[in-house]
């Protein structure tokens, strides 16, 4: 028998043994999904977003589908970074893939002190800033629309910590290479791209938006072909691995994102809808590659032939 | 409807519900649904029960014989039975009848509960599952909103007239229905001084705790602003539940 492909990628220091991760929001606190298949094949887990403090999220309806999308606005509802430490992350050890952890500030300070206590933390392989979250009204978007405030939470947050810093970005601005380049050169060792895309949908009955927070996040098959064209813009604006994520719903979609030049990919909306895509989409690569002789995923990485 | 899974009808207990989704190559409609367990038949045959309304319905009414889908379950809490000497009434709205069917079915055949069934509909037409019912042995109370079949109003109605007798033994109340009927039986129940427990609908995306969508306001005092449907629920003490924004 052949050798196994090898598949494994490097995200600014940070070792994936397959560029197959779990999406901030979509995989829980990472032990929640354990009864469908072990995580720890996976390439990483990145877990629910963080706050300082708890968040209760937004008042309920938070969803709402759309055709091949869903709407969301949660609101960042979590337990804080202290509860998720003290009793999260011991459930966390047993699992062998890095665990990033998403976080997000109400002000460029609390980014920093996030970055300080993950720090302490064993068994964190990086730290993936939010600063694209649609959903809460101060922070989150608003640091990510403007190249300077980007700059200086990334800054902020290298400068508290010695773990790789990936920053995911938010599609919601006119030139999100501009919003990249800045991240780099503050010190972020990656970026994610991208976020989910602001949205809405009215019931023509009640004559309401079915969110009650108004507008919410895309996210899912529709947002495809957007993340992807920006995914491209951004390999070709800066130096460090970018990582995809949008839409992709199995290892075809994750194939795009990687010959588009993608380092690493992440799966989100798709846990929702059937929570082994993400290990589905490990094995569907490895058979990819054995099909057509690929002994390395970094020879697919940026192999898109537009010539 | 009706699908065959041994190992789901074994497992199930009334209450608990399901995400069902007719396969995960199908991108529109991209999310699962949620479907309380309507019943068990013959040891492995699963129930759901549902008004065609949307996409996903419609195309579950399109399925055939021999057809499969996917299915995560039994999910949720289920709802707590009463105790032997305890008296259940049963309160459904329209095809919030679905997990009090399968609770019917639990308490008349395997607990030898009396039980007692109010079901309302806002017609005749809507009306469903009734003979199934009566076949089960339960007592039955039937209301259309314009008489057209049973007892003329709406299904709380019938609790006034029922639940505020002396004398008789205290019921546990089980709900299902309409935020708006819910809210009524939450009321009757802190009024007759009652236990009573209310299964209640969330918009969901992945029904395992997840994705957050499913948030019911908690009452004032419960020590979170937030329960989550298919976590916490789907079945609640009415009093833990924030009637006024549901």
């Amino acid at each position: 028998m052949a050798a196994l492909p090898d598949l494994s990628v490097d995200i600014g220091g940070l070792k994936l043994k397959n560029p197959v991760i779990t999406a901030s929001g979509t995989f829980g606190y990472g032990t929640e999904l354990t009864p469908f298949f072990d995580p720890s094949l996976l390439g990483a887990i990145i877990v629910k977003g963080l706050s300082l403090r708890a968040m209760p999220g937004n008042p309920p309806p938070r969803i709402a589908e759309t055709p091949c999308g869903l709407l969301n606005s949660i609101g960042f509802a979590n337990i804080g970074i202290e509860a998720f430490i003290e009793e999260k992350m011991p459930l966390l050890a047993k699992i062998k893939a890095p665990i990033i952890t998403n976080i997000y500030g109400h002000t460029v300070e609390e980014y920093g002190e996030m970055a300080k206590r993950i720090e302490q933390v064993e068994g964190i392989g990086a730290v993936e800033i939010n600063i694209s979250c649609p959903n809460v009204e101060e922070g989150g978007i608003a640091f990510g629309t403007d190249p300077d405030t980007a700059a200086a939470v990334t800054q902020h947050v290298v400068n508290n910590t010695t773990k790789p810093v990936i920053v995911k970005l938010t599609p919601n601005v006119t030139d999100i290479s501009t919003i990249a380049k800045a991240v780099e050169s503050a010190g972020a060792q990656a970026v994610s791209v991208t976020n989910t895309i602001l949205g809405m949908a009215v019931d023509v009955t009640t004559r309401r938006p079915k969110l009650a927070n108004i507008v919410g996040g895309l996210s899912g098959p529709a947002i495809k072909p957007i993340a992807l064209y920006l995914v491209h813009k951004v390999v070709a604006a800066v130096r460090i691995p970018v990582i995809g994520l949008g839409g992709i719903m199995d290892y075809r979609d994750a194939l795009e994102f990687l010959l588009v030049g993608a380092r690493a990919i992440q799966v989100g909306t798709a846990n929702f809808v059937n929570p082994k895509t993400a290990i589905e989409i490990v094995h569907g690569l490895t058979d990819f590659c054995s099909r057509e002789k690929v002994s390395n995923i970094n020879q697919i990485i940026g192999g898109l032939k537009t010539k | 409807m009706e699908f065959r899974s041994a190992l789901l009808a074994s497992h199930a207990k009334p209450g608990q519900f399901l995400m069902v989704h007719l396969g995960e190559r199908t991108k529109d409609p991209l999310l699962r649904r949620p479907f309380s367990i309507h019943g068990i038949r013959d040891g492995d045959k699963v129930m759901i029960l549902y008004n065609v309304v949307g996409a996903e319905t419609s195309l579950l009414s399109a399925l055939k014989e021999h057809d499969t889908i996917s299915v995560i379950g039994p999910l949720g809490n289920g709802f707590t039975l009463p105790r032997p000497s305890e008296r259940a009434v049963l309160v459904g709205g329209g095809v919030g009848l679905a997990p009090l069917f399968f609770l019917a079915q639990a308490l008349q055949k395997d607990h030898g509960h009396t039980v007692t069934v109010f079901l309302g509909f806002p017609t005749s037409r809507q009306v469903v599952r009734i003979q199934q019912l009566k076949d089960l042995g339960v007592n039955l109370s039937l209301t259309t909103e314009d008489g057209s079949l049973g007892i003329k109003g709406v299904v709380t109605d019938l609790l006034d007239q029922r639940l505020g007798n002396k004398g008789t033994t205290k019921p546990v109340i089980y709900a299902c229905g309409p935020p708006p009927m819910l809210k009524k039986v939450a009321e009757k129940a802190t009024a007759f001084n009652l236990r009573s427990y209310v299964s209640l609908e969330g918009y969901m995306a992945c029904g395992l705790g997840i994705c957050l969508g499913c948030a019911v306001k908690a009452a004032h005092g419960e020590g979170k602003p937030y329960y989550y449907v298919c976590q916490d629920g789907p079945v609640f003490p009415s009093g833990m539940i924030d009637w006024e924004v549901l």
